[in-house]
């Protein structure tokens, strides 16, 4: 299993511990990355909402550089995977806009690589009975909720429903492969604030506690989500919750399922320590 | 069964599909005497109608008005019973070769596995049967077996096993006590020869999955409108009790969300499905019922109530207490602890709102079947984009394919009014490709042994031996031969099959019996084998009583034979004494006359008398008018239809050069007497001389106009005007618009509902709004710099005229809602006019400068008054004339051979009008085909010594079938409108007023031998 992968900014910096998480299991489970020679930003929010010419060019960069290696893309970072995917539309719907990017590029585009995000790569591709293989230190007794946010998955025609958009289901698979116990929550794929964090933090606030409080009241011992932002908003917006609930990446929980050895490095950059949860449930 | 030869000769007529339109359009043809074969890929004839608990707006099934006659408003039943149809359940179309007037169609018939003649429906089967699946027909919320019976009121009445669910473990075969399963029953084809064919295959809900963020199939507190009628439906899947499927707890807050697979681009359903918004209206009344302190809410976009007293009914309803909100639903959670229901929507002043409910009800649309979808293929009949049959405005049921008709919600989505008059005119259709067929043969007359001593014949039917053991059948043969007036007790294994009521008949004759009593199962089940029993041995219907002995009293009791078998000699001592007190009473007949006189010489006229003509029947036609037309001459143009006008010459020229049809132009109807087969009317022609016509039925079509109001400075301004003035200036392009008021103006203000849907016309006339978008595209399209603003209440462009709506939005066609008491304010300036509005979306004033101010006032009926005198119909309390009834008899008056439609009954499109036109030609023609009218054999009789004047039977009866004849000073029965339901003679103090079949002295003898014993 081989695939081009495209780290984005956080991976590299903010969420390096989803950086490093992904790559430790990656390559204990054969998943085989070759990150992108020369990437540049996905654009994220900030390219989107000042000039759309910008916001589509700039992924459309990436892909147009990825097209040698013939596999896959895979972007762990929800907002780098939905303009990478946004862009790749663009470029499969619009004849006209393909023909000027082939310009500006001075490439043919192929399209052979789809954008995927890690979730799906590790859900959908990788056989259950491959990951339940190596799990060593299986997640028993930990009740987790999986939380996606509102663009893993999101909108259905770009990311070629690689799950339900509004009732998702891969990340409950994997936990349960590891031995955790997923529960039914109501909140998976509301809106965490996203960017807002910067220049709205009120609204933050407000969207990230109702999740953490949603998670509370299943009784989950933790948060597992797949998006840096995603993860920092609920990380850090637990002011006035009555239980602080950890929030950790899907990537993290596989490695301690495991026992990868880097994953005391990973578990120390969390807000919300997960260690005395982990350490509580036997899987310090 | 399944390799007989059914082919019933060539005036035959092929019905696909037997829900509600299918069946409508089989009991006429029936009616008319065509053969009809009614085909269904479901193992019994109903569609979807039995699943409905009740419907809008009578909230009733129907059945509970007829008790106890027969089933007069219960189509399957009817079908069931009516000679001349042939049920198929379990049945498809392959294809179909040949001509119209001589098709070939090749069906294939699949498997029940239940052989239905011996299923005594003990449901032993079903006990013993280990496979379990969800109940499709309880929307999955309770379980069946695999082997199951159908619906209370299916028909057939037999168990059906479903093979996807069977395990083919046989223990069903080893304990049916009558053999009639076969596991290993094949599919047939066979080849019906018949003149035309019906599709009504009706549609299918939305799938509610697709709209993923509603959550259905993944939160269990998230039901659709089937579920939920199921649920409020006193034998559905909670017997009647609001149930929360997580926890089983009772619902206080519920949740409606509309336009669930409607009106949304997002899954390829851009069309409104037109019956949502009162079938929510009706569930919300019936969840009211069930748990009268439930809080109910209804999310929607626009109140779309637009059929015939539906805007009473939804106000009715909403003054019951339920909060709508003009809000979409953008997401529903459901939290895993308490199982609530949580939505996010915008409320009304614009913030975002997170609310909480107990349950919530998806309401669904209609969609075509897949099934249909390749039907249609096979066939090669043309349908729209989503599947639904294609047919124009003027020939609203005729597809591309000659001799192959459409109706029902296979059109598109439509409510039961609409569907009855629509399957009558797919019948009308039918029937002229198909040779008339001769007069009915009359059966024997009975024997009538009125004086002759009761010679009283009991047979004890064992239903396939299964009662043997559950009663003691020698004990209740001893017990009957001992009852007076008993002369011969017989047991028989089966009196339901064929040969079963063969041998009764036999029996009667050889006994010398003259009145029978039968001991056996529901006197529901098995009518017709029985009254062929009775008729062939000669004996009158109403000299044959029933015992139930089978449900009653076997099933019932099925621990204790004994008292089981007291009960059913108390029931068989009960019908024997009631059998001795029977009168025979025969058929009452009169002969009828073959014409029609058609009042009204519009499009609904025209089409009917047309119809009729073409059917064979000579027609008299009246026109008040000069010319023929109506209001086609006004419409301008329609979506559809560029010159209408031009359609009403084309019809104007076949009227009045049909050989059957003799046309009265500016004449009116004088007088009028006679009863339904033989009505005398005078006309006044337009050269005053008078013109008596004998007629066997008279069509009502005298049609409506626009209305006109005395605001909004209509009649005062010139600048404003009406729809129908616009769409004249529209129609003729650029050259009559520049030459019109609208000529010059850049900005055009439409005011909907005005004058409508208010106090005073409290009133939806359906069209105006699709009439207004209809004007403002054209508009658009002439001038595409104009700027058009459309001010209205709910915007009701049902069906596929939402499509149009979507079109003016997607132009630039301003839509701003209002709400009342706050009207629109039209001032005069010297510039222009200036319309004052509140937004009720904004919630803020606007000012709108126009050049020209558009009213859509709506439909008004003509003067109906003195006609309706004329006729002795009833009129609405808006004029229009009002029908029978108004769910399943939409065409017919409640006097017998009058009819009604077009705008007389109420506001219509012209499609509408022409298949209600259609239908009543069809309805009319089938009364008339009968040649012999035949009055109930429940109706009542006065005696008229007794009769003491007193006139409570005259205010009691529903029908106005009692009058008071003052000459005589008794209180007569008109035969021809009695429909025997028994009310008077229950009233009638002095028991003057008896009902055959259920005289005083037989139900006092019937009850005595029940209470008192024998």
């Amino acid at each position: 299993m081989r695939y081009s992968y495209y780290p984005g900014c956080t991976l590299h910096s903010t969420a390096i511990e989803y950086g490093w998480s992904t790559e430790a299991v990656c390559d204990a489970l054969g998943i085989e990355l070759v990150e992108i020679e020369d990437w540049n930003c996905c654009g994220a929010s900030s390219a989107h909402s000042l000039d759309p010419r910008l916001a589509l060019t700039l992924p459309t960069r990436d892909l147009m550089h990825v097209q040698a290696l013939q596999a896959d893309i895979v972007m762990p970072c929800a907002a780098c995977y939905g303009r990478i995917a946004a862009a790749d539309h663009k470029m499969r719907t619009d004849p006209a806009w393909r023909k000027e990017m082939e310009a500006e590029f001075q490439t043919a585009y192929i399209g052979a690589a789809r954008p995927r995000t890690l979730v799906d790569v590790l859900g959908n591709d990788l056989p259950a009975e491959a990951l339940a293989a190596k799990v060593k230190r299986p997640l028993n007794g930990l009740r987790t909720v999986s939380y996606y946010g509102c663009l893993l998955i999101r909108p259905p025609d770009l990311t070629n429903r690689w799950d339900d958009p509004e009732h998702p289901t891969v990340m409950d698979r994997i936990l349960r492969t590891l031995g955790a116990e997923p529960l039914p929550w109501a909140h998976a794929v509301e809106c965490c604030g996203a960017s807002l964090a910067l220049d709205r933090a009120d609204v933050v606030a407000v969207l990230s506690g109702r999740i953490v409080q949603g998670a509370n009241d299943a009784g989950a011992d933790c948060i597992v989500c797949a998006c840096p932002l995603c993860q920092a908003n609920l990380d850090s917006r637990q002011k006035g919750i009555s239980r602080k609930v950890p929030v950790l990446y899907l990537t993290e929980l596989i490695g301690v399922a495991l026992d990868l050895p880097g994953r005391t490095k990973w578990l120390a950059k969390h807000l919300v320590d997960p260690r005395p949860l982990l350490k509580a449930k036997g899987l310090e | 069964m399944a390799d007989a030869t059914i082919d019933r000769g060539s005036n035959a007529i092929l019905v696909v599909g037997a829900g509600l339109s299918g069946m409508q359009s089989a009991l006429l043809l029936a009616q008319r005497g065509h053969a009809v074969y009614l085909l269904d890929e479901a193992p019994g004839i109903g569609g979807s109608l039995h699943l409905l608990d009740r419907t809008f707006p009578t909230d009733s099934c129907g059945l509970c008005i007829s008790s106890p006659t027969n089933a007069t408003y219960c189509p399957s039943i009817e079908c069931s019973l009516h000679p001349n149809i042939t049920p198929l359940p379990l049945a498809e179309l392959l294809h179909l070769d040949g001509e119209p007037g001589q098709f070939r169609a090749q069906i294939r018939r699949n498997p029940r596995y239940v052989n239905t003649e011996r299923c005594n429906l003990c449901g032993d089967c079903a006990d013993v049967c280990p496979a379990v699946r969800p109940h499709p027909y309880e929307g999955d919320l309770a379980p069946q077996k695999a082997i199951y019976a159908p619906p209370p009121r299916a028909v057939p009445n037999a168990y059906v096993i479903d093979m996807n669910a069977c395990i083919r473990c046989g223990k069903c075969v080893e304990v049916c006590p009558t053999q009639a399963i076969n596991l290993d029953e094949q599919p047939t084809e066979q080849a019906l020869h018949v003149g035309a064919v019906i599709l009504s295959p009706g549609y299918s809900p939305f799938d509610a999955r697709r709209k993923g963020e509603f959550g259905f199939g993944v939160l269990s507190n998230v039901v659709t409108s089937l579920q939920f009628e199921r649920m409020v439906s006193p034998p559905g899947s909670t017997k009647g009790k609001l149930v929360r499927p997580s926890d089983g707890r009772t619902p206080k807050r519920i949740a409606f969300i509309q336009c669930v697979g409607s009106r949304d681009q997002t899954v390829g359903r851009e069309y409104c499905s037109s019956i949502c918004c009162m079938y929510t209206a009706k569930q919300a009344r019936a969840a009211l019922e069930s748990q009268p302190d439930a809080d109910i809410t209804v999310f929607t976009m626009d109140i779309r109530t637009f059929g015939k007293g539906y805007e009473r009914y939804w106000d009715s309803v909403a003054q019951e207490g339920i909060r709508f909100r003009r809000a979409m639903v953008s997401k529903a959670k459901q939290h895993p602890q308490t199982g609530d229901v949580a939505l996010n929507y915008v409320n009304e002043r614009g913030q975002p709102q997170e609310e909480e409910f107990d349950l919530v009800v998806l309401a669904v649309g209609l969609q075509p079947t897949e099934s249909a979808r390749e039907l249609a293929a096979r066939l090669g009949v043309a349908v729209d984009a989503y599947g639904f049959g294609d047919a124009g405005e003027f020939a609203p049921v005729a597809t591309n394919r000659p001799g192959v008709f459409i109706a029902g919600c296979y059109g598109e989505p439509k409510d039961i009014p609409d569907t009855v008059a629509e399957a009558a005119a797919a019948a009308a259709q039918a029937a002229q490709l198909a040779p008339r067929p001769p007069s009915q043969p009359q059966g024997a007359s009975p024997v009538s042994a009125p004086d002759a001593e009761p010679a009283i014949g009991v047979y004890i039917c064992t239903c396939h031996r299964t009662l043997q053991g559950a009663l003691d059948i020698a004990e209740l043969e001893r017990y009957a031969a001992s009852l007076p007036h008993v002369v011969a007790v017989g047991v028989a294994d089966d009196c339901c099959s064929a040969e079963g009521s063969g041998r009764l008949s036999e029996w009667i004759k050889a006994q010398g019996v003259n009145r029978a009593v039968v001991a056996a199962c529901s006197p529901r089940l098995c009518q017709a084998e029985l009254a062929s029993a009775i008729a062939n041995a000669g004996l009158p219907d109403a000299l044959l009583q029933r015992a139930n002995i089978r449900e009653g009293c076997a099933w019932a009791h099925r621990d204790s034979p004994a008292q089981a078998t007291a009960k059913a000699k108390d029931l068989i001592a009960m019908a024997t004494m009631r059998a001795v007190h029977a009168r025979p009473v025969g058929p009452q007949k009169t002969a009828v006359e073959e014409g029609v006189l058609v009042i009204g010489g519009g499009v609904a006229g025209m089409t009917a008398a047309l119809t009729l003509a073409d059917l064979g029947h000579p027609v008299t036609l009246v026109e008040r008018d000069n010319r023929l037309g109506g209001q086609l001459h006004n419409v301008g143009f329609t979506a559809e239809t560029p010159n209408p006008a031009q359609q009403a010459e084309a019809l104007a020229q076949r009227v009045q050069t049909h050989e059957r049809i003799a046309l009265h132009l500016g004449a009116s109807l004088d007088s009028f007497s006679g009863t339904g087969g033989r009505f005398q009317a005078e006309l006044r022609n337009a050269e005053g001389e008078r013109v008596s016509v004998t007629v066997g039925a008279v069509i009502v079509a005298t049609g409506g106009r626009e209305a006109t109001v005395s605001d909004h400075r209509y009649g005062e301004d010139s600048r404003v005007l009406l729809q129908g003035d616009l769409s004249r200036a529209l129609a003729g392009g650029h050259q009559t618009l520049a030459q019109s008021p609208f000529g010059g103006a850049r900005t055009v203000v439409m005011i909907q509902c005005a004058g409508s849907r208010d106090e005073n016309r409290p009133y939806c006339s359906r069209i105006c709004c699709t009439q207004a978008v209809k004007n403002a595209i054209r508009l658009k399209e002439l001038k595409p710099d104009a700027d058009v603003f459309i001010l209205y209440r709910d915007i009701r462009t049902f069906g596929m005229h939402e499509l149009l709506y979507r079109k003016a939005r997607d132009m630039g066609v301003v839509f701003i809602r209002y709400q009342l008491p706050d009207k629109p304010v039209v001032e005069a300036l010297d510039s222009g006019l200036r319309v004052a509005v509140t937004d009720a979306t904004l919630n803020a004033p606007l000012v709108l400068e126009a050049d020209a101010v558009v009213l859509s006032t709506g439909i008004v009926p003509n003067d109906n008054a003195e006609l309706a005198r004329l006729l002795g119909v009833p009129l609405d309390s808006d004029g229009f004339f009002q029908e029978q009834h108004p769910k399943m008899r939409p065409l017919n008056f409640m006097k017998p051979g009058l009819y009604l439609c077009g705008l007389a009954h109420g506001p219509h499109f012209i499609s509408e009008t022409i298949e209600q036109a259609q239908g009543v030609a069809m309805r009319a023609a089938a009364y008339l085909s009968e040649r012999q009218r035949t009055a109930k054999t429940t109706r009542v009789d006065v005696n008229k010594r007794l009769c003491s004047f007193c006139g409570l039977c005259v205010s009691a009866c529903p029908y106005g079938a009692r009058v008071m004849d003052y000459d005589e000073r008794v209180a007569r029965v008109l035969t021809d409108l009695c429909q025997g339901c028994g009310i008077c003679a229950v009233t009638c103090p002095n028991k003057a007023t008896q009902q055959y079949t259920f005289e005083h002295k037989a139900v006092l003898a019937e009850v005595d031998a029940g209470v008192l014993g024998m």
